[in-house]
């Protein structure tokens, strides 16, 4: 069973810059929960807070907490290693790395020590099917991960993420470098592994937040303004921020 | 005509004025050395009694100080390189290390040459020899190496470095699997071009690793390089044949620099090719 995770009073600044105030959220296990707001609004640092990549930014600090389940992975105690393996990242534009398609899925599970040939062999074809990938790269692992075409790069470092068997997956905007075609079998196969897998999904694309999400939170300038079930956010959000940015009279 | 025209016209004249003079440069070089440049002129070792010889031990000398310094200066650069790039965050200019590095890149190579002899020769009393030479042209590459390194480093895009530590890799891990593969074709390149111009290095050798080639070779036994002999036959040489000795040296050396280059750019293509 997918874990939850939650925050509680999250706030990231980066040097003396506010970028997250007081976060407190939840994504439940199994279930698709949809960041929006406007640029800048904090939604892709909260996403970094959640596998603790910010930390990887120069200058950033968080103050708050975070749960994974019962863990709070700001604590000193947990490893960081073993952490982000539990939660799995992809980024907004694709980033495949120069290696061959079978190189990339396999590298997560040759971090953690796997060198079998034939068990490698097993994770990499389970996890290109699991990101509906399987089909079209099927005997051509060999090939440089750079010769897919985006969309199919997107579903590669999907399937390199699902590759460590993570609990939750971080998406940043997964489709924002995509054609319309290639964006639909993104969110084909978000629907697919919800369920499976905790998904937090930062987008720009509202519809596509209508489409895929069981839950939406709306960010605005680094406060969360509110969140809860999708289909009441788009009909009959609470505040008058998310309604004006919904039908695009917002202008922050 | 539009000024962009206008202007690419001249950049064309200049351009064609350039090549011609240079075409003619070399061609007076091609035209007096060539004659020399025989088998027997690359195989055996110079007699200035008997006029001329050939620029074997030259050659030998050139490959083992150059290629020694490069051995030691390239891991030695590309991990000062990793630090700055990879763990400091981000390369500043103004920082101490990048000052000590811009200065010491413009330091005159004789300069280099004549603090490496007072430290080796003079404190250590290393002899005036190929190790001598060799350290003088590490202490100059290394900042070069450096350099290199950083801006190879760089162009890795920092998308893959995040989707690595997003996997849960280390920083050490990191850099070892993906970032220095990722680099690996513009470091060759790098390499490549330092190799060449560590070939050219006169100044420095003249100091460090004298200005003759000993009868019984050894690392601690002085050796000139193709540069050097170049200098030394033209300013010293009493043989009748000297100028075209020098022209003949000349012409191997531009050749060794010019196979170095496209050696290294091959081998970094097929690098880059490796990933695409």
């Amino acid at each position: 069973m997918a874990p939850n995770i939650r925050t509680e009073s999250l706030t990231v600044s980066y040097r003396r810059t506010v970028v997250l105030r007081q976060i407190s959220l939840e994504a439940v296990g199994g279930e698709v929960l949809a960041l929006i707001g406007p640029s800048g609004c904090g939604k892709s640092t909260f996403l970094r807070a959640l596998n603790r990549l910010v930390e990887e930014t120069p200058g950033a600090h968080v103050t708050g907490r975070v749960f994974l389940g019962e863990m709070n992975i700001y604590s000193s105690a947990v490893d960081v290693t073993e952490l982000r393996r539990r939660v799995g990242m992809v980024f907004q534009a694709p980033n495949p790395f120069p290696f061959s398609i079978f190189d990339n899925v396999a590298y997560g599970p040759r971090l953690r020590g796997v060198s079998d040939a034939a068990e490698l062999r097993r994770i990499v074809e389970r996890s290109l099917q699991e990101a509906a990938l399987w089909d079209e790269v099927r005997g051509k692992l060999r090939r440089p991960a750079l010769t897919l075409s985006g969309g199919q790069q997107q579903r590669l470092c999907i399937a390199r993420a699902l590759a460590v068997r993570p609990e939750v997956l971080l998406l940043d905007e997964p489709t924002a470098a995509l054609d319309p075609v290639s964006t639909e079998k993104i969110e084909e196969l978000v629907s697919n592994l919800r369920g499976r897998y905790t998904i937090v999904m930062v987008t720009h694309n509202l519809r596509q937040a209508a489409r895929v999400s069981d839950r939406t939170a709306f960010f605005d300038d680094g406060s969360l303004v509110e969140v809860g079930l999708t289909r009441q956010i788009f009909t009959a959000p609470r505040d008058p921020r998310t309604e004006q940015y919904l039908t695009g009279r917002y202008f922050p | 005509m539009n000024q962009g025209r206008v202007l690419h016209w001249f950049a064309l004249l200049v351009a064609l004025g350039a090549a011609i003079v240079f075409l003619g440069l070399l061609t007076d070089t091609i035209r007096e050395g060539l004659p020399h440049l025989t088998w027997q002129f690359l195989t055996t070792a110079p007699d200035e009694r008997r006029g001329g010889g050939g620029i074997a031990p030259e050659i030998v000398n050139t490959v083992v100080m150059v290629g020694g310094a490069l051995l030691v200066t390239a891991p030695l650069g590309l991990v000062v390189a990793i630090y700055q790039a990879e763990w400091q965050g981000r390369v500043h200019d103004g920082g101490v290390i990048d000052q000590v590095r811009a200065t010491w890149l413009s330091v005159p190579s004789v300069v280099v040459g004549f603090i490496v002899y007072r430290v080796a020769v003079a404190w250590w009393h290393w002899p005036l020899s190929l190790a001598t030479g060799g350290l003088a042209l590490a202490v100059m590459n290394w900042p070069v190496m450096v350099t290199v390194s950083i801006s190879a480093l760089k162009r890795v895009p920092h998308a893959y470095r995040e989707a690595s530590l997003a996997l849960g890799a280390t920083r050490f891990d990191t850099v070892r699997r993906v970032v220095l593969p990722a680099a690996l074709a513009e470091l060759i390149d790098g390499w490549g071009w330092a190799l060449a111009r560590l070939a050219g290095e006169s100044a420095a050798l003249i100091i460090t690793a004298g200005i003759n080639v000993s009868a019984h070779w050894s690392v601690w036994g002085p050796g000139e390089t193709l540069a050097v002999y170049i200098w030394y036959v033209r300013t010293e040489g009493v043989g009748a044949d000297a100028g075209g000795v020098a022209a003949a040296t000349a012409l191997t050396l531009m050749m060794f620099i010019a196979v170095t280059l496209w050696l290294s750019g091959r081998l970094a293509d097929w690098r880059r090719r490796a990933g695409h």
